[in-house]
């Protein structure tokens, strides 16, 4: 153990530990190595993934490595009821967004991107809205992944931070680069089985050194009457509400996501969706409990850090064997995740970018695998540089976030309703980015009218969020009334009341904007959209002799 | 007594529950490898 109170490996033991992770993972994907690769295999893996390769790369990729650290940190925060307010609304995520995605796999059964579906309804500014939303998204999770690596190889061994970012680059780009989705899903499985048996191992381990069950609930005593409630306010109002919104946005706005419900046989979309909804939240739920053991047992954070939570837990109480587990657990999530970007954005720039808008719907297979490939390297090298930069994600996070939430609404509706428009999808976004802004950073007085009115906008972004929910799983007239019960409910209860937390108000006002913009401009809109003319645009590109037909081009994009 | 076994049960339910889950993965990736194998196909 060091002076800070982390065990610390040897640069020897953490070389070979890396080593031994990256170099097996290298050697796994030999085993499913191509002479020659094709667009649809590295980008979806030919849309043949089998349910249990899918549910665990779908779990594998959710789970990153600040799942582990964020549900730790809301146990240690919240208490009883914080790891359950972290883990289930990530788990939901997956969940919720499967109805949906049967729609989509119905509209483009060729599709590889969800921009793809959304260049043929619309043409190419909703499209490029979404596909930029998606590689900014991913462009971060990339970064902090790497950051990850490097604060962990900084914190257990005498390395440098810079060299724990750079190995875990270089580590996840050789593994990925030949074989692109393929390698991503088949390796996720290894890592989730890892991951899996480490979690069942660690977490009674820690709650066994650390006393017990009895020093546990003695540990009650030292938490405050909400960190000892199941139903704690605070944990509902600081983490759970803020998850729960952002349940429908992060899972549309994410290519990881869309990309595994393009690739998993149509078949088995609900079951792989539903088993990786179970183990997520049973994995990362399970590991927030450490968090919640370390408040009973009385530890501070070192250096006041949460991330230090579980490093520190596993250091006091367990072997370094143990920690050497733990190690490989972390290095595992961020790699799975990371891959799994790397395949999300090489997808996005061939698919979205080169294919429907450089090569207009007639691309060189052969040019797209390089265009991939290329951009692998580059993705690679900018979470390397922005990673090494250690820059403050917040501003950009916020941002996307709301940019998820702002497209929810107008991409659902689009795959359902033939009338909306290519205007009403855009500037519904931009509308509601505008709105956004305003009320999450104060931009106007939030006093009188106008927070009442961003409290309305609020509102109906409530209500958009729950009816799309229930609109997924039981039809267009329970989301309607479930919709109308929450704007009714809201409006009574919420408004006055919202304004105390305006970080929650800003992101239900993007769902809430795009939502009345979407549907007021689609209203005086006479256009009937022919869904069937989406499967005739989403094609697979390794089929040569597409026809230069005009209803292959979508009217946004003439 | 009764306290801890609550306490007990809800902190070691999630590592049950992924024991599980990875019998549940583990079991249908062995199903995918057979018919692979069976219908000369690639596994993914």
């Amino acid at each position: 153990m060091n002076d800070t109170g982390f065990t610390e490996f040897s640069t020897v033991t953490v070389l070979l530990l890396l080593a031994a992770f990256y170099g097996g993972t290298y050697l796994l994907t030999l085993l499913i190595r191509k002479d020659r690769e094709d667009t649809s295999g590295f980008m979806v893996a030919g849309h043949h993934v089998g349910f249990g390769m899918g549910a665990a790369s779908m779990t594998a990729t959710w789970i990153w490595a600040a799942s582990f650290y964020a549900a730790a940190t809301s146990g240690y925060t919240y208490g009883v009821s914080g790891p359950i307010h972290y883990g289930l609304w990530g788990a939901l995520m997956i969940l919720f967004i499967y109805p949906f995605g049967r729609r989509f796999r119905q509209l483009a059964p060729n599709g590889h991107t969800l921009g793809e579906l959304i260049h043929a309804r619309h043409g190419a500014s909703s499209q490029l809205i979404l596909a930029g939303s998606n590689i900014l998204g991913s462009v971060i999770s990339l970064m902090v992944n790497f950051t990850a690596a490097g604060a962990l190889v900084s914190v257990l061994s005498p390395l440098s931070f810079e060299t724990g970012v750079i190995v875990a680059g270089i580590g996840v780009l050789a593994y990925t680069l030949t074989s692109g989705f393929r390698a991503s899903v088949f390796t996720d499985f290894a890592q989730l089985v890892a991951l899996m048996a480490i979690a069942i191992i660690i977490i009674p381990a820690v709650l066994f050194s650390a006393g017990g069950t009895e020093v546990m609930v003695d540990g009650l005593s030292r938490m405050t009457d909400q960190q000892a409630s199941l139903f704690s306010v605070d944990a509902i109002m600081n983490q759970g509400a803020p998850f729960f919104v952002a349940v429908l946005a992060y899972a549309i706005g994410n290519q990881t996501i869309s990309q595994r419900l393009f690739a998993v046989r149509e078949k088995h979309i609900k079951s792989t969706f539903v088993t990786a909804t179970i183990g997520y939240g049973a994995i990362v739920i399970g590991l927030g409990m450490i968090g919640l053991m370390a408040l009973s047992v009385g530890m501070e954070p070192i250096d006041g850090n949460m991330n230090n939570l579980i490093p520190q837990m596993v250091s006091t109480y367990l072997s370094p064997v143990f920690v050497a587990l733990f190690f490989i657990l972390v290095i595992g999530s961020l790699s799975s995740t990371a891959d799994s970007d790397l395949s999300a954005l090489s997808t996005i720039v061939m698919a979205d970018v080169y294919g429907k808008n450089i090569a207009r719907n007639n691309p060189d297979p052969k040019v797209m695998m390089l265009v991939g490939r290329i951009t692998m390297v580059v993705a690679t090298v900018a979470g390397l540089v922005f990673a090494s930069f250690s820059l403050d994600i917040l501003v950009m996070l916020v941002f996307v976030g709301a940019l998820w939430g702002a497209i929810v609404f107008p991409v659902i509706v689009s795959c359902y309703w033939d009338r909306v428009t290519n205007a009403a999808f855009t500037w519904s976004v931009v509308v509601a980015m505008a709105l956004f802004c305003i009320a999450r950073f104060e931009l106007l007085e939030m006093t009188g009218f106008t927070v009442l009115a961003f409290e309305v906008l609020a509102s109906v972004g409530g209500a958009v969020v729950i009816g799309m929910m229930v609109f997924g799983f039981f039809g267009r007239a329970a989301g309607l009334v479930a919709g109308l019960i929450t704007l009714v409910a809201m409006l009574v209860f919420a408004t006055g009341f919202l304004r105390d937390y305006m970080v929650l108000v800003a992101s239900l006002t993007a769902y809430g904007a795009s939502a009345v913009v979407c549907t007021a401009m689609t209203l005086t809109s006479n256009e009937r959209f022919d869904f069937d003319l989406i499967r005739k645009r989403v094609d697979d590109y390794d089929d040569a002799g597409i026809e230069d037909d005009a209803a292959m081009i979508p009217e946004g994009a003439k | 007594m009764t306290n801890e076994l609550i306490y007990g049960a809800y902190i070691l339910i999630w590592p049950a529950i992924t024991f599980v889950v990875l019998g549940v993965i583990c079991r249908a990736v062995a199903r995918d490898v057979r018919r692979a194998r069976k219908s000369d196909e690639d596994l993914i």
